[in-house]
């Protein structure tokens, strides 16, 4: 067995582990009303043996990162699945360091399954190691992404905790329109989160069927001296074409429910790389999303949040407030640090500008000034409790846009982080 | 004007909110909800009565609610320039032209509204001034009174003021004395890091006030970060050039003295078995280094003499490679691009004399401003002509298209032994391809019948392969910038990571204990520390227990 397949082992029994440990802080917060026990000793019970499992995940977890880095020779942060199984990591550990501080199992409910969904979402891009091209040899790549990765890991925490705010708070109760929004509110989140998941279903689902289709792409690109060069490439699609790349030609198609022919055309104007497949797949997301997300609801037959809200009545809400406040604070001068001082130094070695206006570079600004606002907001009254808790889920909205997002929509300098 | 004499008998300033001396709220002095402790109640200078013009601009500036707004809009306009590429993304386009083809209505929509420079806009540099004005004004605004309210705080503190706090406990003293327990109290608050100030039954624990400062010193941060930001628009502050560097020629560097040669450029890519195997079955080819050996010369004289060459003198030699630009005393090259671009850089060949066989030299031809005269052996070689790229003109007449020696063409005049005193004229291609083109033999005539020049070897060739993009910059204003980020950043840790931290207490009546707590974050921490002191001296008391139950208004 080598390093490499070592590594790939390390990260499965992470994910797993992971999994484990979302289930028994489930059980610590939803089976303190079983019969026959103390409430309190079982949450404490179940909720540091939810920690020993997280924690033995990170452990794994950090085994597959050494081991990968031993096999690649570089520092796995250098493409989209090393860079989101990182962040994974750097979640958990943030989780593990908020959980420390406040000691609430009901965190885990939430934060693990952000890791997990995160990891997942990282076996989607592919898994193999690439040679480090000259723009990345620099020792910045472990400096400037780890600790990037680390500050956004404290608001995907803190957007956990909000999440748990806002089921907690919001009135399942009431009529009135004001309730009816916010539930609507806290829902349409859920189903964006169930999207995820859906995406990365389906994808493990058709490449365990070996569905492929392949297109002939014909761009235009026009180069530094304003000349048109035409280039020809082969967009391999994973999951069914709906819709075809711009300007293509189908050269292998499976047919998928009597379709043998991707239904439309992408709009010329989605620029980036591959945008026709991007395309396809956000519609495949939403597709998929929308019938887990009815299967789900006709199960539990009433609301997702409604379905989740009884676990967390228990919990004062001052306290999910605080939580979710504190994690966004710790995480804030760590991801200054790391995505704009260190960026900017880095920048400054390698392209000779501390500062560019690259499109990844502006979005890092923006998440910036959001949780700048989201600060600032925190020193007038109004704004802990609901407005805040809202402010850090669409925070992370924003992270994981300037983390994704922006490399799968607007093509910049930092597109080679794309798959 | 308000009566602002509070009952304690201290005159407070206009605006104040809790009395600077006892704390006793001068409004809502009835209310039971907790208190409003920002700043410690004390007035500002944007609460004057009767504002003057400038402290209505000063009230606007200091207001943080405008300083969220500023912050949201240059947020919405950053994003709002990332929907497509900016202009400079662009090294040669018509921006009226490129954004309308590229894509279509949208684009010219995006272009006519200024967004295809968004971050040079007029508009957004406002913002980011507002920004920076409000930082000060809003740090000025509040810092100075923060500062005397908290350097000479009251330790007995009004009792409405202590029970209006967040964290709150009332309640009987254990057996023993009140001395005690406030001995016995204070020790346990030394322990756990506070300061403490006792006067007779009242006491004030306190710590990591620094902490305060916290928000005051990054803001001090990101305006020196600015400041510099600014001042980089100052003539010979900042330098920014691209220029392609042909392998072995000097070239100068606009604006300095500098002269930089690419001696030589590489590139290499990964081989197979430097790649995993499931990536090499992708076929990709990867590059894994680009590298300019550069030298820096600096022109010592004859810099500006289109006639003579200038004299330079060497002042480093480095290796330039992605993420490792040359520097040299702030002046900076990063390999930026490259490209193959064959071009003859000089050629040595010799004077043969085609009877005999003997071969003379051999002599070095540069083809960038050529010597006038050469020796090969006992031969004396005059340059007559130079056309760096030949051509013949309409009328038949050698001309020279351009000064780039794409197709260069010598003209000598030989003398020497067996030769004419007055010497052979002979035409020379140094490129073979050009040499059939131009028919150099039929030219030269009688002469090529008897005498050639010609290369042993493609050895005696010197070609330059690659031409070499470097990136010239230099950016006074770059140790500004890092110090004022470097500040920004303690300030942030200070102010986020530490609390400041007080708790009050006072005895009434012997053994009634009235205790109030404040921090600026962390109401977590900051109850289980109390709730830890109260245990320690007796009073079991849950750190739930004490948060203020009254909701807020």
């Amino acid at each position: 067995m080598n390093t490499d397949s070592a590594s790939g082992i390390f990260l499965l029994c992470a994910f797993i582990l992971y999994t484990v440990s979302f289930f028994v802080f489930v059980i610590a917060v939803t089976g303190k009303k079983w019969s026959s026990r103390d409430p309190e000793r079982h949450v404490r019970a179940w909720g540091r043996g939810g920690l020993i499992v997280t924690v033995l995940g990170f452990l794994c977890h950090l085994g597959y990162f050494f081991t990968r880095w031993a096999a690649a020779g570089h520092i796995p942060t250098s493409n989209m699945f090393e860079f989101l199984t990182f962040l994974a990591m750097m979640i958990v550990l943030a989780f593990i360091i908020v959980f420390l501080l406040y000691k609430t199992a009901v965190l885990g409910m939430f934060a693990m399954p952000v890791g997990v969904i995160i990891l997942a979402y990282a076996l989607v891009f592919p898994p193999d190691i690439q040679p480090l091209i000259p723009a990345l040899q620099s020792y910045w790549l472990k400096i400037h992404v780890t600790t990037a990765a680390f500050g956004e890991a404290f608001f995907a925490v803190g957007f956990a905790a909000g999440l748990m705010y806002l089921i907690r708070v919001v009135d399942y109760n009431n009529a009135s329109a004001a309730a009816m929004r916010e539930r609507r509110g806290v829902e349409f989140v859920i189903f964006v989160v169930l999207l995820i998941v859906a995406f990365v279903l389906s994808v493990f689902l058709f490449r365990a069927l070996g569905y492929e289709a392949s297109f002939q792409q014909e761009t235009t690109r026009i180069d530094q001296n304003g000349q048109a060069i035409t280039e020809t490439s082969t967009v391999d699609y994973v999951l069914p074409p709906i819709v075809k790349p711009f300007n293509s030609t189908t050269t292998t198609m499976k047919p998928f429910l009597g379709m043998t022919e991707p239904l439309f055309e992408a709009p010329p104007w989605m620029n980036g790389v591959n945008a026709g497949r991007k395309f396809n797949t956000l519609i495949w997301s939403i597709i998929a999303g929308l019938i887990l997300y009815g299967l789900l609801r006709l199960i539990l037959r009433k609301q997702i949040g409604a379905a989740i809200h009884p676990a967390v009545t228990g919990i004062d809400p001052e306290d999910l407030d605080e939580i979710g406040y504190r994690a966004i604070a710790i995480g804030f001068p760590i991801f200054t640090l790391g995505a704009l001082i260190f960026a900017m130094i880095w920048a400054h070695e390698a392209w000779g500008r501390f500062w560019g206006w690259d499109p990844k570079e502006v979005w890092a600004l923006i998440t910036w000034l959001f949780y700048t606002a989201y600060l600032h907001f925190r020193l007038s009254r109004g704004w802990q409790g609901r407005k805040s808790a809202w402010m850090s889920v669409i925070g992370f909205v924003v992270v994981m846009f300037t983390l994704i997002g922006v490399n799968l929509i607007i093509a910049g300098l930092h597109s080679y982080a794309g798959v | 004007m308000a009566n602002t004499k509070c009952e304690c008998g201290h005159q407070n300033h206009a605006g104040t909110v809790l009395c600077e001396s006892c704390g006793k709220p001068l409004f809502d002095n009835d209310g039971t909800s907790p208190l409003e402790m920002r700043y410690d109640g004390v007035a500002r200078r944007s609460q004057k009565a009767n504002p003057t013009a400038i402290d209505r601009v000063w009230n606007f500036f200091s207001s943080v609610k405008v300083a969220i707004y500023l912050i949201l809009a240059t947020l919405v306009g950053a994003m709002l320039g990332t929907i497509y590429p900016q202009e400079d993304t662009f090294l040669n386009i018509d921006p009226a032209q490129y954004y309308k083809e590229t894509y279509g209505w949208t684009g010219e929509l995006y272009y006519r509204l200024g967004l295809s420079d968004t971050y040079g806009s007029w508009w957004f540099v406002t913002l980011l001034v507002m920004i920076g004005t409000s930082l000060v004004i809003c740090s000025l605004d509040r810092v100075l009174p923060l500062y005397r309210a908290l350097s000479k705080q009251q330790i007995r503190k009004h009792l409405s003021f202590i029970r209006r706090q967040r964290v709150v406990y009332s309640g009987a003293l254990p057996a023993g004395t009140a001395d005690e327990w406030m001995a016995a109290a204070a020790e346990k608050l030394k322990k756990q890091g506070y300061r403490v100030h006792t006067d007779g039954t009242a006491l004030l624990a306190e710590k990591n006030r620094f902490s305060r400062w916290g928000p005051y010193i990054n803001h001090i941060g990101l305006i020196i970060f600015l400041l510099a930001v600014l001042m980089r628009g100052l003539p010979g502050w900042k330098l920014d050039q691209y220029i392609g560097f042909l392998e072995g020629e000097p070239v100068p560097i606009p604006e300095t003295n500098y002269y930089l040669k690419n001696e030589q450029f590489n590139v290499t890519f990964y081989s197979e078995d430097e790649m995993s195997e499931s990536f090499r079955q992708k076929g990709q080819i990867v590059p894994k280094l680009y590298e300019t050996r550069a030298v820096l010369y600096e022109c010592v004289s004859d810099c500006a003499n289109p006639d003579k060459e200038p004299q330079l003198k060497e002042l480093t030699r480095q290796t330039i490679t992605v993420n490792h630009p040359l520097n040299y005393k702030g002046l900076l090259a990063y390999q930026f691009d490259y490209a193959q671009t064959p071009k003859l850089i000089s050629v040595s060949p010799k004077l043969r004399n085609k009877q005999t066989g003997q071969a003379f030299g051999p002599f070095t031809l540069k083809m960038k401003n050529p010597a006038g005269e050469y020796e090969a052996g006992p031969y004396k070689l005059k340059l007559k002509e130079y056309f760096p790229d030949f051509s013949l003109s309409d009328k038949g007449t050698p001309i020279t298209v351009s000064n780039e020696p794409n197709a260069p063409a010598f003209v000598f005049s030989i003398t020497g032994p067996d030769l004419p005193p007055e010497g052979i004229v002979y035409l020379y291609f140094p490129r073979e391809i050009d040499k059939e083109k131009y028919r150099q033999d039929d030219i030269n005539g009688a002469v090529a019948g008897g005498w050639d020049i010609s290369v042993d070897s493609m050895d005696d060739v010197e070609i330059a392969n690659f031409t070499s993009y470097l990136n010239i910059r230099k950016d006074k204003a770059l140790p500004y910038i890092f110090t004022g980020a470097a500040i920004f950043l303690i300030g942030v840790v200070m102010g986020v990571y530490w609390q400041h931290r007080r708790i009050w207490l006072r005895i009434d009546d012997g053994d009634q204990l009235s205790l109030g707590a404040h921090t600026n974050k962390n109401w977590y921490g900051l109850r289980k520390e109390v709730a830890a002191m109260l245990q320690r001296t007796g009073i079991d008391v849950d750190p739930k227990q004490l948060a203020n139950e009254v909701k807020q208004a």
